[in-house]
């Protein structure tokens, strides 16, 4: 059944393209009568069994032959920057500095600042939940503020030792789910692991890898949105939740 | 097509579900499996895939799954988005409640822990006091235990432990790597059983309904199987008082269609059951139905270093493998200050370090993680939370999911029972690590929000008395003798015990139970 299913949407598309390319290649100046026996689209959306004449089967079996063509793809990250546009100017200074002090370029792996990660954590923190947004807002302010009281140059221009004074104190282990729960202190170990995630799984990174003879560099088992998905149905589907109201019938 | 009645009605694929097709159609009788899922097919929906080729690095989409620990970018499409179905917990009572919507339901993600309950578990009232005892006992159910772990192929060690019933195993005999022996011998002074996993081996890479229940009852012809069918009420017949049949939605169109059965079995898992029968109105002159929601605590528990095993100097065997240890109090002595007990996973690693354990940053982290690699040591706490009559579900008629159909709120917390329970086990826990001369680095007392285990049970409860509980100790409903409710809705109480065995064994011989019952006519 489904497999039928596949094969009539497989003509659909079939004739829609044909259609668009054969008016491509000859532009008419007026509508042609359709020709005996042509399987045009409007024909083809109503009655799918209009494909199941032997020629348009034969095209349609051709079609489903076809496999993927192997075209290599990149990441955008290979050619593009993100655009850092969520923390005001000063928390994102901080930011950048964080990163640059917290994930520094090792001999086989690249910095947090080669992988874009002060880049991909504005993306990804301006879309986050506000509880997020906030915690991470309160954190870089505090940082800042720490560091001008106690050597008043803000934390975008600590050198090391200065900017270590106001991260070790609250650096504490921690287990899965359960990150310190203080306010600052929690800011600092859970920036310091998103900031290690944000890197680790980067495209710089998995280059840098792959080039250090790591072969899969975190590869894992992904699950794809199952028929298209269900939040998909939801919000396209043209049904509404609400159930029509009942009538009696006889 | 013309509509005909079914013999038997199965609501749910997952392993209850599975394991009534299998029963039932093995017995000759006609059984069709309503999923609210879509069928999984795993070369379509599933790949292996670099994470830096997801859309956001391994983390998922901000604020998608807030309520699902155990999510992330690889997996995050297989749970159910709690917008599409929602449910209410107070903002101070949190409840983690993770589900799956798709035929075999949770079963082909499960961690596949394969334990059985004891009789600490079945008379926990004769023990303790506390609630109240099931309406069976080990040695009833013993022989479905050891069919079940025959299907599973569950591998493990046999203890002669009371409180840790040996099974039908596929036997282990491997032998300690020289880290865990050092914790074993550790809890021998304490009187701490460190005892060998056990598990389901399944077969293929899946110990699911799908690979190991399902399949017998497609085979036998009499197996029906309709996916995303959405149940929203089971109908009564207001001549008999019997279930008649369901009404379904089709997830895809919402068109709503009507079902007629002989026999309903409910396997929608704990809390949809409970759901579907507070929106049916049904199974209630109990006034149990929705109550004694219980689970187990996860997430507390201590990560540790072992020495000799950091800069790359450990001794062959020294690192490795897992233990599980079975709960050892208020067994012949009583804890000060709570009932129960709890279970400890406890895992020995040759691998990486978890960076998040080590206070440091930058070069001087990157220093220890190589120092520290393979030589990880961390316990995990399953400690049987207790199912108080406050802990509820109730319908939400005011919130309703992309169905339309009413949700539920649910209320539950946990007590300082469970509180001092995982203080115990922390400290416990440590002192043996300490003993065995390892390097403490965490010690984590908090544990994760009600729900987090996966393990929701009760609220269906099961008893004797038909005022006490919603079923009878066949699965059976006191009030509508032909629906059965064969998933863990029915359980009294929680155990330390990962449910799914348990789950199964019971379904079997409900299902078995009903079959002969269809046999004679009295249902």
């Amino acid at each position: 059944m489904r497999r039928r299913d596949f094969v009539k949407g497989l003509a659909v598309t079939t004739a829609t393209a044909s259609t668009a390319l054969g008016q491509k290649a000859a532009p008419q100046a007026q509508n042609p009568p359709p020709a005996p026996n042509a399987t045009d689209q409007g024909t083809m959306a109503v009655q799918p069994s209009a494909a199941s004449s032997p020629k348009a089967m034969s095209r349609v079996e051709q079609m489903a032959r076809f496999h993927t063509p192997n075209i290599p793809l990149s990441q955008p990250d290979m050619v593009a920057l993100t655009e850092a546009r969520y923390f005001t100017p000063a928390r994102y200074a901080t930011l950048v500095q964080l990163c640059d002090i917290m994930m520094p370029p090792g001999e086989d792996h690249p910095s947090a600042m080669k992988a874009g990660t002060p880049e991909f954590l504005d993306f990804y923190i301006g879309a986050s939940p506000v509880e997020q947004q906030t915690m991470y807002n309160n954190g870089l302010d505090r940082l800042d503020a720490d560091c001008m009281k106690q050597f008043n140059v803000p934390f975008a221009k600590a050198d090391a030792k200065q900017a270590d004074s106001v991260i070790r104190p609250y650096l504490k282990g921690w287990m899965n789910d359960h990150p310190p729960r203080d306010g600052h202190t929690r800011f600092i170990n859970l920036v310091h692991h998103d900031i290690r995630t944000a890197t680790i799984n980067s495209p710089a990174w998995a280059i840098a890898a792959e080039a250090s003879g790591d072969r899969s560099p975190g590869v894992g088992l992904y699950w794809t949105p199952i028929e298209p998905g269900i939040q998909t149905w939801v919000k396209e589907g043209s049904v509404e939740a609400t159930p029509t109201p009942r009538h009696k019938h006889s | 097509m013309a509509q005909k009645k079914v013999d038997v009605l199965i609501i749910g694929s997952g392993h209850t579900g599975g394991m009534a097709a299998k029963i039932l159609t093995g017995k000759g009788i006609s059984c069709t499996m309503l999923d609210a899922g879509p069928m999984l097919n795993f070369e379509k929906y599933r790949e292996m895939k670099p994470v830096n080729e997801l859309p956001f690095r391994g983390f998922d989409a901000p604020g998608r799954l807030p309520h699902v620990f155990q999510a992330n970018e690889f997996n995050a499409n297989q749970w159910v988005d709690e917008k599409v179905v929602p449910y209410y917990h107070p903002p101070e009572a949190p409840y983690n409640w993770v589900r799956v919507r798709s035929v075999g339901g949770r079963s082909p993600f499960w961690a596949r822990q394969s334990f059985r309950l004891s009789d600490y578990e079945f008379k926990c009232k004769d023990h303790d006091g506390f609630g109240e005892n099931w309406p069976i006992s080990l040695e009833e159910i013993a022989p479905f235990y050891s069919r079940v772990e025959e299907i599973f192929r569950v591998t493990g060690h046999k203890d002669g432990l009371p409180q840790y019933p040996d099974g039908n195993f596929v036997e282990d005999n491997s032998p300690w790597s020289g880290a865990m022996q050092r914790f074993v011998n550790a809890g021998q002074k304490l009187g701490v059983p460190v005892t060998k996993p056990r598990s389901s081996l399944g077969k293929d890479g899946l110990a699911s309904s799908l690979n190991l229940l399902i399949p017998d009852a497609v085979a036998t012809g009499k197996l029906t199987t309709i996916p995303n069918a959405i149940v929203r009420q089971i109908t009564v017949d207001k001549n008999t008082g019997l279930a008649d049949g369901a009404i379904f939605i089709d997830r895809h169109s919402h068109r709503e269609m009507v079902i007629k059965a002989r026999v309903i079995v409910l396997a929608a898992g704990c809390l949809e059951s409970t759901r579907l029968l507070l929106l049916s109105d049904m199974c209630n002159s109990s006034g149990a139905l929705g109550h004694y929601l219980s689970d187990q605590i996860y997430g507390a528990g201590i990560i540790c270093s072992v020495p000799e095993a950091r800069d790359g100097k450990a001794a062959p065997h020294l690192m490795g493998g897992g233990a599980l240890i079975p709960r050892f109090r208020n067994i012949k002595t009583k804890a000060a200050d709570f009932i129960r007990g709890y279970a400890v996973n406890v895992s020995c690693s040759n691998g990486p370090f978890e960076a998040r354990a080590l206070p440091f940053y930058g070069k001087e982290l990157e220093q220890k993680l190589q120092s520290y690699n393979g030589s990880g040591f961390a316990t995990n706490i399953m400690g049987e939370a207790l199912g108080h009559y406050e802990n509820h579900v109730t319908l939400n008629k005011q919130v309703v999911d992309a169905w339309g159909i009413p949700t539920l709120n649910i209320y539950t917390k946990y007590t300082s029972n469970e509180t001092n329970m995982a203080k115990d086990y922390v400290d416990t826990m440590a002192a043996m690590a300490e003993a065995a001369g390892f390097d403490i680095l965490v010690k984590n007392y908090e544990f994760n929000p009600p729900g987090y285990s996966i393990h929701e049970q009760g609220t269906a409860r099961m008893s004797d008395d038909p005022k006490e509980g919603v079923v009878n100790k066949w699965n059976q409903s006191h009030d509508t003798k032909n629906l059965f409710v064969v998933d863990a809705s029915v359980f009294v109480s929680a155990g330390w015990q990962n449910p799914t065995i348990t789950m199964c064994t019971l379904s079997m011989r409900a299902c078995e139970y009903l079959a002969e019952e269809m046999r004679k006519g009295n249902v």
